[in-house]
């Protein structure tokens, strides 16, 4: 009975030092994230396209798009809005991984019922072997239910003042440098195929049955890099693709059409897109997204009033960027350095 | 999978312990030993072949040198009786000369099998760790002789711990030779020995009468224990994670590009790096001792507060402790006590004088000692002239060591006290920052010019005009650094001077027990490296 | 025995050394300290000392030591 008294007693203490501990964790991960939204500034650029979309007005957004850095440097939403009316959201991160791009559409779909999801294939290339993948897979789940381990560096702001104020919109920012790519052709026809990680396609799996639950339509995009794609990779992914039938398309096939000029378009010597590239990408975008998937123009509508003027000051800005980069035919080493110091570089 | 990797923390730590206590007492010792392979191979795959056939070596030879020994007490027995005959009919036998003729007879066939033992393991040791760093200094000198390179230089896979594991397997061999453990004959717990999964990685390097039995126990697990080992996890992420991570981009940022910064950010970088190597080696370590707490198996320290250490000597009894202790035992000693060394005594003795002659037995038996140590951390020039550094060191040490003595019995200077010990402390620091300068430059070369360059271009105004945020550190991640180190140094000097009077943090009162805990929990959560714009850091020590 | 002292004595007269009880775990004698006194030992009473005897246990106390070189002698 004794026993049976001191061992309950231990037990008691064990979960009452884990309740205490959960009741903590819960609470200052509760104040870090309302302090995060509150001090949009605070966040970390990889965090922010995140917590703009939280902050997104109900039900407005009809594209999600996801990826890593080549997602965010291709797609520009404001651009697709004032040409086509088409509201999209970029929750691109630098190396998002597969996992992240998951818990990324969990938390689109929390408040918003996107029509579209386009996910930049490149996260599907990214190696999981064994125990890595695990890990990812760990953090990333972690941090959707924790939000203190994705916004834990912001006792630096409240201690230091650290700020991350570059303008951001709806996912995208201006990035204007350029470092042509000088490589030559990069899709050399072949029959191999590139691997693709078994975590990874567990997690296609998982991102193509939440689709399916809300109603959204899945698409495939490889957007533009010859550092990053190849015809093995196009191979795998059309397979893949036709098998499951999902709509894909490598606009690395079509950089003629797109108008791609890798000597103006790439702001880092052929792995992302500059401000002009993109340009170029989402005008193709579009116009594929009108024509194949019928959505609705939305610009008439009054829930869109903010997207209008941001569309605005958003097409003014870009305006006056790409007439400066478009203007001169060769850049001097000189300027490039200048403009470099002056834009973002991919990865922030 | 690695000791700081959430995967080790939250997934196969838990699942090892659950499945641990659930399996029966007996057979314990072999989840330990499957969880063991499933952890190196997760890291190195196949060449989990390697322990394997390391371990059924060291079986076998361990076996073997327990049956000469064996057939060499029989043998004893029967000349006794033997001779008891004989010495009846005759007095002209000499018995004794036959028993020791028997003895050195076994003697050397034991001494035989021992080498043979010893150099395989230590050749393959060789082998995979140093046959590219021969090749390339081999074609170098042929091609100063004007011939052709002859050796190609290959693409070799070590498998990981092989420095470690060896070590023990090859201590393990030597302790059988000396009689003082018996050999192992459950090839189980010598694989167990060799492969228990929080010492695979990073050591410490246990010796089989520290480990060896403790191990094949298979206890239940306890409170006392989860408790203690959990905590002291924690102890260890802090330092990693808090600390030694933070240094990891400056660091790398100045020792790779060491020709853009001003010997005075050399100098803090050496500082910086002998910070990050020992929070997170010893914070390694932390998780480790701690691991194996969990199950209530002992593993030895390996570390104990370096930083107070007053002279060079004692530092080396403080830091890497396992792998001084197992060099003393296996390398010093055994050349101590070798033939080239009593005859060293002898000639010393007749010609040279009593502080020559120990001198120089000092520096005979010090010299191997140091080459293995360089040697062991990797095949290359600077971990070579680390080990030379501390041989000249500690050889200067103790030809110092009279005068010394004098000089304070002259003064009158009372050693206990701090205005003898701090300045001796600080002096034992210069020494460490600057072999560990060496230790981590790029090549001897890099580390010549790097250590140079102090001297050339000394300004300390770097340390506040900004220069100092140039490494993606900001004000904020100093800030911590110093705290980091602040808690881990009072802590230091809490046990160095005995404050709390031997009590432990499993000694107080259970709310400050806990506070600690959620302390520890709370500032790895919120300060640790780890997520955006840090990267995640491999073990410095898992690459030697 | 007293040629033990004698041995001791003359490595170093400042220890007590009859009393003391952990001349090595108390680091009175060093490793450097162990290597003379076995070389002493082996010349002195012809034995021959191996590497596997230098453990604490046989170098912390005189009797240890005693105990040990009695040992050897009689291999």
């Amino acid at each position: 009975m004794r026993d049976f008294k001191k061992n309950t007693g231990k037990w008691g203490r064990t979960l009452l030092f884990f309740l205490i501990l959960a009741v903590l964790l819960g609470g200052i991960s509760r104040k870090i994230a309302k302090t995060a939204e509150d001090q949009e500034k605070w966040v970390h650029y990889r965090n922010k396209s995140a917590l703009l979309l939280e902050k997104e007005q109900k039900n407005t957004i009809d594209v999600m798009i996801l990826g890593d850095s080549l997602s965010y440097t291709s797609f520009s939403p404001m651009q697709m809005w004032n040409e086509y009316g088409i509201p999209a959201f970029v929750g691109g991160q630098s190396g998002q991984n597969i996992q992240e791009s998951y818990y990324m559409l969990k938390k689109a779909f929390k408040n918003q019922k996107p029509r579209l999801v386009i996910l930049e294939t490149n996260v599907l290339f990214r190696p999981q072997k064994g125990a890595s993948g695990l890990t990812m897979t760990l953090a990333a789940a972690g941090s959707y239910y924790f939000p203190m381990f994705t916004y834990h560096d912001i006792w630096k702001s409240i201690l230091t003042g650290k700020e991350y104020p570059e303008e951001n919109y709806k996912g995208f920012q201006f990035r204007e440098v350029t470092n042509p790519y000088r490589g030559g052709a990069y899709m050399k026809e072949t029959a191999a195929k590139e691997k693709i990680s078994r975590t990874v396609e567990d997690y296609l799996e998982k991102i193509r049955s939440l689709c399916r639950k809300n109603q959204a339509e899945l698409v495939l995009v490889s957007t533009p890099s010859p550092l990053n794609y190849n015809y093995r990779k196009y191979n795998t992914l059309k397979a893949y693709a036709e098998q499951r039938e999902i709509p894909y398309e490598d606009m690395n096939l079509k950089t003629q059409e797109l108008g791609i000029d890798w000597e103006k378009d790439s702001l880092d010597g052929g792995d992302h897109l500059n401000l002009s590239g993109a340009w170029k990408v989402t005008r193709f975008t579009g116009k594929y997204l009108h024509e194949n998937f019928s959505l609705p123009d939305r610009r008439e509508e009054g829930a869109y009033a903010s997207w209008i003027e941001e569309g605005k000051k958003y097409e003014e800005k870009a305006k006056e960027k790409l007439e400066a980069m478009w203007k001169d035919d060769k850049i001097t080493g000189e300027e490039v350095e200048n403009r470099r110091e002056r834009s973002l570089p991919a990865y922030e | 999978m690695s000791y700081h990797d959430p995967v080790y923390l939250f997934l196969f730590l838990p699942a090892v312990l659950l499945v641990y206590q659930l399996t029966p007492r007996k057979k314990r010792w072999l989840l330990l030993l499957l969880a063991g392979y499933l952890f190196f191979w997760t890291i190195s795959g196949k060449l989990v072949l390697y322990l394997i056939g390391t371990t059924l070596f060291t079986h076998y030879i361990g076996l073997w040198l327990e049956l000469l020994k064996k057939s060499c007490a029989e043998r004893l027995e029967r000349e006794k009786s033997l001779n008891a005959d004989s010495n009846k009919s005759s007095e002209k036998n000499r018995p004794e000369t036959g028993e020791k003729a028997v003895r050195e007879e076994y003697r050397k066939k034991q001494r035989l099998v021992l080498t043979l033992g010893v150099c395989v393991l230590l050749g393959v040791l060789g082998c995979l760790k140093y046959f590219n760093f021969f090749a390339r200094n081999a074609n170098l000198l042929l091609e100063q002789a004007g011939q052709g390179s002859l050796f190609q230089v290959k693409n070799l896979l070590l498998p990981i711990g092989i420095s470690f594991y060896t070590l023990q397997a090859v201590g393990y061999m030597a302790d059988v030779y000396w009689e003082k453990i018996p050999a192992q004959r459950h090839l189980g717990k010598l694989a167990l020995f060799l492969g228990f999964f929080p010492q695979i990685m990073e050591g410490p390097i246990s010796m089989y009468g520290q480990t060896g039995e403790a191990l094949w126990k298979g206890e239940d697990l306890r409170g006392e224990n989860l408790s203690a080992g959990s905590g002291r996890i924690l102890w260890g992420l802090f330092k990693k994670m808090i600390v030694a991570d933070r240094l990891y981009v400056l660091v790398k940022a100045v020792f790779e590009h060491y020709q853009d910064y001003s010997g005075s950010i050399v100098a803090f970088a050496a500082i910086a790096y002998t910070l990050q190597l020992y929070m997170e080696f010893s914070g390694c370590m932390d998780i480790v001792i701690g691991s194996g707490r969990l199950f209530g198996v002992r593993l030895p320290e390996n570390f104990c507060r370096p930083f107070a250490s007053r002279n060079a000597a004692e530092f080396w009894r403080r830091w890497h402790i396992t792998l001084g202790a197992w060099l003393k035992t296996y390398v010093f000693y055994p050349v101590s006590v070798s033939r080239l060394v009593k005859k060293w005594n002898r000639f010393g003795k007749k010609h040279l004088g009593k502080y020559l002659t120990r001198l120089g037995a000092t520096a005979l038996c010090l010299f191997p000692v140091w080459l293995c140590n360089g040697l062991w951390h990797g095949a290359s020039w600077n971990y070579i002239f680390y080990g030379m550094y501390y041989f000249a060191i500690l050889l200067a040490g103790a030809a110092l060591e009279p005068a010394r003595i004098r000089a304070i019995r002259f003064f009158h200077i009372n050693e206990k006290a701090l205005y003898w010990q701090i300045p001796c402390i600080l002096k034992t620091w210069v020494i460490i920052f600057t072999g560990e300068l060496f230790f981590r430059a790029n090549g001897l070369k890099a580390g010549m010019t790097m250590f140079f360059s102090i001297f050339r271009d000394f300004r300390l105004s770097v340390l506040w005009d900004g220069t100092l945020l140039d490494f993606s550190l900001d004000k904020g991640d100093y800030l911590v650094i110093c705290a980091g180190v602040l808690i881990a140094a009072g802590i230091g000097i809490i046990k160095e001077r005995n404050l709390l009077k031997g009590k432990g943090l499993q000694d107080m009162r259970t709310p400050v027990r806990w506070a600690v805990y959620y302390g520890l929990i709370l500032s790895v959560l919120i300060f640790g490296a780890y997520g955006i714009g840090y990267q995640q850091v491999d073990l410095i020590y898992a690459g030697f | 025995m007293e040629k033990l002292m004698a041995i001791l004595n003359d490595i170093d007269d400042s220890i007590q050394w009859e009393k003391e009880q952990g001349l090595i775990d108390r680091r009175l004698l060093d490793s450097f300290g162990v290597i003379s006194l076995v070389s002493e030992l082996e010349d002195c009473y012809s034995i021959e000392i191996e590497a596997g005897e230098m453990v604490p246990e046989n170098f912390n106390s005189v009797e240890a030591i005693y105990t040990m070189v009695q040992r050897l002698q009689e291999k």
